[in-house]
């Protein structure tokens, strides 16, 4: 952990949850799993404080327990989680896209509750809907199902771990702490709930009298009394899905650009089928033949099936090398090679961010060296055909911004300057991590300007921006 | 009675009928004879006249002696030598052999020129006599300095009428010892242009999306005759130039090229195999991170809170946030 990613942190669980919970959770972050006592005492909080911001980071899944031996139970920060709160208006905005209000409403309830049970967002999103609706008008609580159910079937929320029942009762002393599992196949499993109602719309009390607003917040409560249906069932928002999606959506734009519009939806369609079959952090998505594509189009793409595989062909011979053909049964075999994707989105942002920074003649150097991936100072300037002071300058420009690094040779054993060679090359992968962390302190900037709201909103953009080239920086070689 | 020995003079031992007969051999063999075959050829000469006979016409200019791994050749001076040679001759009859040395390392290095120091090492003479007589061949005119490119404190020398070799000029790139880069600015984008329209009509032409990719490629021979013709160049330019302004488009990211196999015969294939280029655009649009000031700021490192540059008092900041 970084201390640009700390201070981000610090910052985001201060704007969510308040300071003592950004105290508590800095100072996990910072000492890695500890106690509970020792986290009381190391930062001079109550006990019973503690507890609480305990309770608020689990809820979201910002914080793990383990049981260690000797019985003491270990808490844990999960600093990457928690710079996933960033992120939060992005997925909503997706959800937004793919499923519209009620999935916006949906995602956005459960990430900002960390946990809830169905009934309980279904109830809260058929509300929250009611009151934009026009007068008379309510929102049925069977619209809502359906789009959660939806949303399940499409793994973009899952299921919490929970304990498991124990047959036997053992009369044994409880564990210090409950194990929770979750099997793979229940985790998109919905419960048959049969959630009737519809949503109520919540009566404005600004002409009542003062008193009036307490009688009714008892009676309120007392409704709720009734046994919910699905009690212990919890849901969570999916993040990793958010994330393939994320990537899904790099790749198509990717394509389109490089290619037509055609091609990205052909390119769309195969990662459409295998969202759900491939695992994300595979290398390929699974073979795909030509006839399913086919018959998976899009209902409004009539082309015929010999464009389609003079398209899949024109696609896999592309030396962007993002499809490729891995057998011939079934009309062609295709898969859709995603490391490599990943990697060349992440050098594509490289390579940009080098040619605002510095001008599009440095960004050609630049891109001469990743191709050649060793040169010396005189053939960089004869293939760049760049004049020599010119681009000697350049080169050091990159090289103190940490884009180009410097590899000796020497010709004798004692490395003595002039008998050695000196070649530039660049490290794709500490040049991508140098820019990500440089993201993180720009976020930092961001959202430490506090107030303006449009600031913020920015910042968040331009994390967003690059948020699927993170998952490219892990992948590339 | 006494016998007297009569030497038998063989009718061609005249000296110079022995150089003509040697001359006639060097031209029998243009690649160098060696002794053996002179002695093969006039065996009833003895050694001493041959060697004679060899000597003058060495020192005539007229013959080349080389060591070969099998022992001495003598080798025909070609006629295009024996100008200036006989030309320098009459000029420097009694010269020393030192200039003639050096003369004949500056000729044998062609026109790639050779540095002084070479110069130096090869003849094995000290610094001020090589600088005198280079003095003293350059005010006879024959030979020249030429500044290299590469190095341009250098001065390598070569015969006067030759011309200076790509490698110490710099090529078409260069005029004077001068990087030429808005010539190749203009030629990059003639070339981006050309290959951009040829996209163009590619992708308008609507057919079936193979021939639309093959059209929009161009083999560098089509880009080569275009440049050529456009006229943009006052220097003539070759394919091998065409393709490194081609390779410095493929580095700027608009280009790509692929390799094909093409048949021997067909126009602009080297070695069996062509070269195509296609203009193409960037798969993402300027990412995120430089949209936001901090991505470009100068002074990102020194930037932090309570400093004297924060992001509190970020002009910057503060500019862009005005949208």
């Amino acid at each position: 952990m970084t201390q640009a990613e700390i201070k981000l942190c610090s910052l985001l669980l201060q704007e969510h949850f308040g300071e003592i919970v950004e105290k508590i959770g800095v100072h996990l972050i910072r000492t890695g799993s500890q106690p509970l006592r020792v986290i009381a005492h190391d930062t001079g909080t109550s006990l019973d404080q503690v507890k609480k911001a305990l309770c608020v980071l689990i809820q979201h899944n910002l914080v793990i327990y383990q049981v260690h031996k000797r019985g003491v139970v270990e808490y844990e920060a999960q600093c990457s989680r928690v710079l996933r709160m960033l992120r939060y208006p992005r997925y909503i905005y997706t959800a937004k896209t793919l499923y519209s209000d009620t999935g916006e409403l949906i995602v956005e309830e459960l990430l900002l509750n960390g946990k809830m049970t169905m009934s309980a967002v279904v109830k809260k999103v058929a509300d929250r809907l009611t009151e934009t609706m026009e007068d008379g008008k309510t929102m049925d609580y069977a619209e809502v199902s359906n789009t959660f159910v939806r949303l399940a079937d499409t793994h973009f929320v899952q299921r919490c771990p929970w304990v498991p029942a124990t047959e036997n009762s053992d009369p044994g002393p409880p564990p210090p702490a409950p194990i929770l599992v979750i099997s793979e196949k229940d985790m998109y499993l919905v419960p048959k709930l049969s959630l009737i109602g519809k949503g109520k719309r919540r009566r404005s009390s600004d002409e009542d009298a003062a008193g009036e607003p307490k009688a009714k917040r008892p009676k309120h409560s007392t409704d709720n009394k009734e046994p919910i249906p699905d009690d212990g069932i919890y849901w969570q928002a999916n993040l990793d899905r958010f994330h393939q999606h994320f990537r899904d959506q790099a790749i198509v734009s990717a394509v389109a650009n490089r290619m037509d519009q055609t091609s990205s939806e052909i390119v769309r369609t195969m990662l459409r089928m295998s969202e759900i079959t491939t695992p994300s952090t595979a290398p390929f998505t699974q073979p795909l033949s030509s006839n399913e594509i086919f018959r998976s189009l899009p209902v409004g793409y009539n082309i015929s099936k010999q464009v389609l595989d003079q398209y899949l062909t024109l696609l896999a011979d592309d030396p962007l090398e993002f499809v490729g053909k891995s057998g011939d049964s079934g009309g062609g075999m295709y898969v859709i090679n995603l490391h490599k994707a990943l990697g060349s989105l992440a050098t594509a942002t490289l390579e940009s961010v080098v040619q605002e920074r510095f001008g599009s003649r440095c960004a050609r150097i630049f891109r001469l060296v990743l191709q050649k991936k060793h040169l010396e100072q005189k053939q960089v300037e004869d293939f760049a055909m760049i004049p020599a002071k010119e681009a000697k300058d350049m080169l050091y420009k990159m090289l103190s911004g940490n884009f180009i690094s410097l590899q000796e040779i020497p010709k004798t054993p004692d490395h003595a300057p002039s008998r050695t060679f000196y070649l530039y090359t660049v490290n794709i992968l500490s040049a991508a991590r140098m820019l990500l962390h440089r993201c993180y302190k720009a976020s930092t900037r961001k959202v430490s300007e506090g107030g303006s709201h449009h600031c913020i909103y920015a910042g968040y953009r331009c994390r967003g921006g690059t948020a699927p080239r993170n998952r490219g920086d892990d992948h590339s070689p | 009675m006494a016998e007297v020995k009569v030497k038998v003079q063989p009718p061609d031992a005249d000296p110079v009928e022995i150089e003509n007969r040697i001359i006639e051999l060097c031209h029998q063999f243009p690649h160098g004879i060696t002794d053996q075959v002179i002695q093969n050829e006039m065996p009833h000469i003895e050694a001493q006249q041959r060697a004679v006979a060899i000597n003058r016409l060495l020192s005539m200019g007229q013959l080349d002696l080389l060591r070969s791994n099998t022992g001495l050749l003598y080798r025909i001076k070609d006629s295009q030598n024996a100008g200036p040679v006989s030309f320098f001759l009459s000029k420097m009859k009694g010269s020393d052999n030192q200039e003639k040395l050096v003369y004949q390392i500056i000729e044998d290095a062609g026109n790639k020129g050779i540095w002084s120091r070479d110069i130096r090492y090869k003849s094995n003479l000290p610094l001020t006599e090589i600088n005198k007589i280079l003095k003293n061949l350059e005010s006879k005119k024959l030979i020249k300095a030429v500044k290299s490119v590469a190095a341009s404190k250098k001065k390598v020398y070569m015969l006067y009428n030759l011309q200076p070799d790509r490698s110490v000029t710099g090529g078409a790139w260069y005029s004077d010892q001068d990087f030429e880069s808005e010539f190749v600015e203009v030629l990059n984008q003639q070339c981006f242009k050309f290959l951009q329209t040829k996209a163009e009509t590619a992708r308008e032409s609507k057919q079936n999306p193979m021939i639309q990719r093959n059209s929009s490629f161009a083999s560098s021979h089509e880009v080569w005759k275009y440049i050529c013709e456009l006229g943009i160049s006052k220097v003539e330019l070759s394919m091998e130039d065409i393709e490194t302004i081609l390779n410095t488009l493929i580095y700027d990211g608009k280009v790509e090229m692929t390799i094909i196999a093409a048949k021997e015969g067909t126009v602009g294939s080297v070695d069996g195999h062509m070269r195509l280029y296609r203009a193409v655009n960037p798969i993402i649009p300027p990412t995120g991170l430089v949209r936001a000031p901090c991505g470009l700021c100068p002074v990102f490192d020194d930037c932090h809170e309570g400093g004297e540059i924060s992001p509190s008092n970020c002009i910057y900041m503060t500019e862009w946030l005005e949208f």
